[in-house]
């Protein structure tokens, strides 16, 4: 529910009323002041009206950095945390959420997934499609942000600007026991950026004593292992083996880059390494493997990954078994049950503070985009979700989604969950029937026989609904 | 039913009617859908043109009278979108100097045929996908093309999707206007600066000191006799006035600007006001990807949207409701041609009568049959009668058929609706238009009776 506080503007309005004598009566004395003071205020108050405020009230703040403000205020200022905290002053032309009794989570980043973005594919900037149905669902699950290509681009809706965060981030390469020829090819690219690196850093101290010095060719050396070792982008790998995380840590350490490994099932197996050299590591809890019995050391797939990988310093971010949203098949496993598989990591030993991070700030980091989502911090991106319980909890749905300051997703107001457990203040007024709302505000002037025929069915639904409706839930 | 036709024809060479002498039509009711419905109309018909319409009118003795107290008459159904009776394929994915006058063939079947489903005018527009071209505004009925033709530059056709290559084309298109810009800005100045070699400099150019290049082209000369072909239907003087201007301001100035090339002449036409387009959009979303891409650039463009079972379009009809950063369809005022369908909100089976939500919202609703075939241009009316029964008000629905599409095509001020000084194109029915049992009962095209057994 979205509305302007109004017993705040009452309240504003008394205060500006009592300081309204004084102001006037400076005003009045102030005439002489030069014509150019003047304008700049006048400047000034036409950037306040350009201002966008948008505040949550009441709720539960889980900062996602380990804090948490019980009945806090969130407020946004043109799409950017302004401050979190106790009694701070709600600008009257806020939009505000109540959200007393519910939590506040940073919004969702699903380190990748597929069709959350419509039928878009490479270019999002011009494919994005802001009304996916599918968008929606990815909203009502909490997400936010996602890895989309080798980049991140947020579910922004009714939108097609700004939404795409980072363009590319990810190069993957591939390390793997059952090619020996590619793990070669990959050393040797390694060593020639490396290599050119290295020359290119003697030439450019030497080049302003000698002028002449031509520049060392490029030729050969690969633009995205450049990237890599520069820092620029992120080396990612596939890998579950042993032997290959272990490879990887050692080429990582070798060259100095951080990679990202995916799958990562069986790291608990070699953590410390993992750990010692950096990686960071996407996993799926649920995923099983049978250990190769050929294998002298331990093996196979374990619940305690993911707690193991993140006691050893291994930054671990959490993705579902499938990345599309699936309406067969693997339901419960698909990109729609983000928050829940984190809480099998939790059942295998990791913290829920750590569980809530990999599916918020560490994906963020690893998509080079923390610096915008993945918290809530003040100067980042106002995008917050606001549920009715734990976030990791299978019973907790998304209330609201809030991307850049701007509510996206209302629980109440689309298609697939407002029948269930709605809002008290919402199930009091309406009978809720999903998508039953008309978008379009009939207006009865023009056509008066419509609304009639409207009515009837309308009433009629609702009527039905009152038996198998449950009790409005109230705490969060 | 070639045959039949030129069997009225031929029945009516003997009235008075063909020979342009006036006639005088009485009907129980008309729809006027310009000053609402007059009842026990009037309406004197003399030389293709509507002279008079009023209720209970006095006709002048020896005016032959058509009485007719059971009928209702409306005007002529427009189809502003349509490739009825063309057969080309679509082609090159950009080539805006297409001209879909150039392929029409005035023996078709097809169009004959749908004259007696009460259309009267048609905009055809050119094959293809991407940019293919320019539409045109033509009656359904003529010997040869130049008879045909009303307007042969009625929209520029731009199909628009959520992909690259789509805001690649416009880009690509601007940027070669751009570049026309460009060589005009230089001609100018190079005649500039020999004129002051000259020492002619005449007052009228200090006027304007950055003289906004107008880029008009020369007219063809296609163009030209095809004006001339029209000239005795008096050719209304938007069309003309432009063209005078131009010409004016050459012989104030003697500054001939060079003609665009093929290719990008469309575009700066565009810019110039000169051309509307039409863009083609499948989903809400290529609603905001066309905003985007146009970015600036002020042109005037009208929507044709498609709507399919599970259309999402409703999104962008209006800034308001779902709190939009860019503009809605209605909110831009422009016309959107859709077909008469009714639809559900997407994954369910709730009905939706999205054309209404579209007129409500604010747009100017153009129909188009269901389907570009002669079965559905038969049951044009039926479709859109299921909109009324749906909630749509009759006002609405009969604008979309007539007067709407006009103005999108550009002939708003010769057809669409039975007024004073416009073509006579009219259909008669029987009953009230939007119910199944009415049938239509004779067409009238610019003052001859086309279809229906009417005697006088």
């Amino acid at each position: 529910m979205i509305r302007l506080d109004l017993m705040r503007r009452l309240s504003f309005l008394a205060v500006v009323s009592c300081a309204a004598f004084p102001v006037l009566a400076q005003e009045g004395e102030k005439t002489d002041a030069p014509k150019g003071d003047v304008e700049e205020s006048k400047d000034e108050k036409k950037k306040d009206e350009e201002e966008r405020w948008f505040a949550i009230l009441n709720g539960d703040v889980y900062a996602g950095t380990g804090e948490v403000l019980r009945g806090a205020t969130l407020l946004s200022k043109n799409g950017k945390i302004h401050s979190i905290g106790y009694d701070l002053y709600v600008p009257p032309d806020a939009k505000t959420v109540d959200a007393k009794g519910y939590r506040l989570y940073p919004g969702l980043v699903a380190i990748s997934s597929q069709g959350l973005l419509g039928n878009a594919s490479g270019d999002f900037e011009d494919t994005i499609d802001p009304f996916s149905f599918r968008m929606v669902l990815g909203l009502g699950t909490g997400i936010t942000t996602t890895g989309a290509g080798s980049g991140a681009v947020k579910l922004k809706r009714f939108s097609v600007d700004g939404a795409v965060l980072n363009e590319k981030i990810f190069s993957t390469f591939s390390w793997s026991a059952n090619n020996p020829r590619g793990k070669g090819e990959l050393r040797e690219k390694l060593v020639a950026a490396s290599k050119f690196l290295r020359e290119h850093r003697e030439w450019q101290r030497k080049v302003k004593e000698e002028k002449d010095l031509p520049e060392p060719s490029k030729r050969g050396v690969d633009n995205n292992m450049l990237g890599v070792l520069q820092g620029e982008q992120t080396a990612k790998f596939v890998a579950n083996d042993r032997d290959d995380l272990l490879g990887i840590a050692r080429l990582a350490q070798e060259f100095g880059f951080r990679p990202v490994i995916e799958g990562c099932q069986e790291g608990w197996t070699v953590a410390d390494e993992l750990g010692r050299a950096g990686v960071r590591a996407i996993v799926t809890p649920r995923d099983r493997r049978t250990k190769d019995e050929r294998q002298a050391h331990d093996g196979g797939a374990s619940i305690e990954n993911a707690a193991i990988l993140h006691r050893a310093g291994v930054q671990v971010a959490i993705t579902p078994a499938t990345e599309g949203v699936d309406l067969g098949g693997l339901v419960g496993r698909d990109i729609l049950h983000l928050p829940i598989e984190p809480g099998f990591a939790v059942r295998g030993g990791l913290s829920e503070r750590a569980a809530l991070e990999s599916i918020t700030i560490v994906p963020a980091r690893l998509l080079g985009v923390s610096h915008r989502v993945g918290s809530l911090e003040v100067g980042k991106d106002c995008d917050v979700i606001v549920t009715d319980g734990d976030v990791l909890h299978y019973k907790t749905f998304v209330q609201w989604a809030v991307i850049d300051g701007k509510v996206v997703y209302d629980k109440e107001k689309e298609l697939f969950y407002a029948h269930i457990r709605p809002r008290p203040e919402v199930a009091a007024v309406k009978k809720i029937d999903a998508g039953e709302t008309p978008p379009v505000p009939v207006e009865p002037a023009e056509e008066g026989e419509k609304d009639e025929e409207k009515d009837g069915p309308e009433k009629k639904d609702g009527e039905k609904k009152d038996g198998d409706e449950t009790p409005p839930k109230k705490d969060g | 039913m070639l045959r039949s036709h030129s069997f009225f024809i031929g029945v009516l060479l003997a009235t008075p009617a063909l020979a342009g002498g006036p006639i005088a039509i009485r009907v129980g009711r008309a729809e006027t859908v310009a000053k609402g419905v007059v009842l026990n109309a009037v309406i004197l018909v003399e030389d293709g043109k509507i002279v008079l319409i009023g209720e209970d009118l006095p006709v002048e003795r020896g005016v032959p009278i058509l009485d007719r107290p059971s009928w209702t008459v409306m005007p002529g159904l427009v189809s502003c979108y349509t490739r009825i009776g063309q057969d080309s394929e679509g082609g090159d994915d950009f080539s805006p100097d297409v001209k879909a006058v150039d392929e029409l063939y005035p023996k078709s079947r097809d169009l004959r045929k749908v004259v007696e489903y009460g259309v009267t005018t048609l905009g055809i527009y050119p094959a293809g996908n991407g940019i293919p071209g320019i539409a045109a505004a033509v009656r359904p009925i003529g010997e040869t093309v130049e008879e045909m033709v009303l307007d042969d530059s009625a929209y520029l056709k731009i199909v628009m999707r959520s992909d690259s290559a789509s805001k690649k084309r416009l880009r690509d298109a601007f940027k070669k206007a751009d570049e026309h810009d460009e060589k005009v800005k230089k001609a100018r100045e190079k005649f500039d600066k020999d004129k002051d070699k000259k020492g002619k400099k005449e007052e009228k150019k200090e006027d304007k000191p950055e003289p906004k290049p107008e880029p008009k082209p020369e007219p063809k000369p296609e163009e030209k006799k095809v004006a001339q072909g029209e000239g005795q239907d008096a050719d209304p003087e938007s069309a003309q006035e432009p063209k005078a201007e131009a010409k004016t301001d050459k012989k104030a100035d003697g500054f001939v600007p060079p003609a665009p090339d093929d290719k990008s002449r469309a575009f700066v036409e565009m810019r110039a006001g000169k051309l509307r387009a039409l863009v083609t959009l499948a989903a809400a979303s290529d609603w905001l990807h066309w905003l985007d891409a146009i970015g600036k650039e002020k042109i005037g463009f009208d929507v044709r949207l498609v709507l399919n079972q599970d259309s999402d379009m409703y999104y962008v009809f209006d800034k308001k409701t779902y709190d939009l950063e860019a503009d809605g369809i209605g909110d831009r005022k422009i016309h959107a041609v859709v077909e008469p369908l009714l639809t559900f909100t997407p994954n369910t089976r709730r009905v939706r009568n999205l054309p209404m939500e579209l007129a409500r919202a604010g747009a100017k609703v153009c129909f188009t049959p269901r389907v570009d075939d002669l079965p559905n241009y038969k049951a044009w009316l039926a479709h859109v009668s299921e909109l009324v029964g749906a909630g749509m008000s009759r006002e609405t629905a009969l604008r979309g058929l007539t007067l709407n599409p006009a103005e999108m095509l550009g002939v708003g001020d010769r057809v669409g609706s039975i007024e004073k000084g416009k073509d006579a194109n009219l259909v008669f029915v029987d009953g009230d238009p939007f119910q199944p049992s009415t049938r239509i009962q004779a067409v009238m095209l610019d003052g001859r009776f086309v279809f229906g057994e009417v005697d006088l």
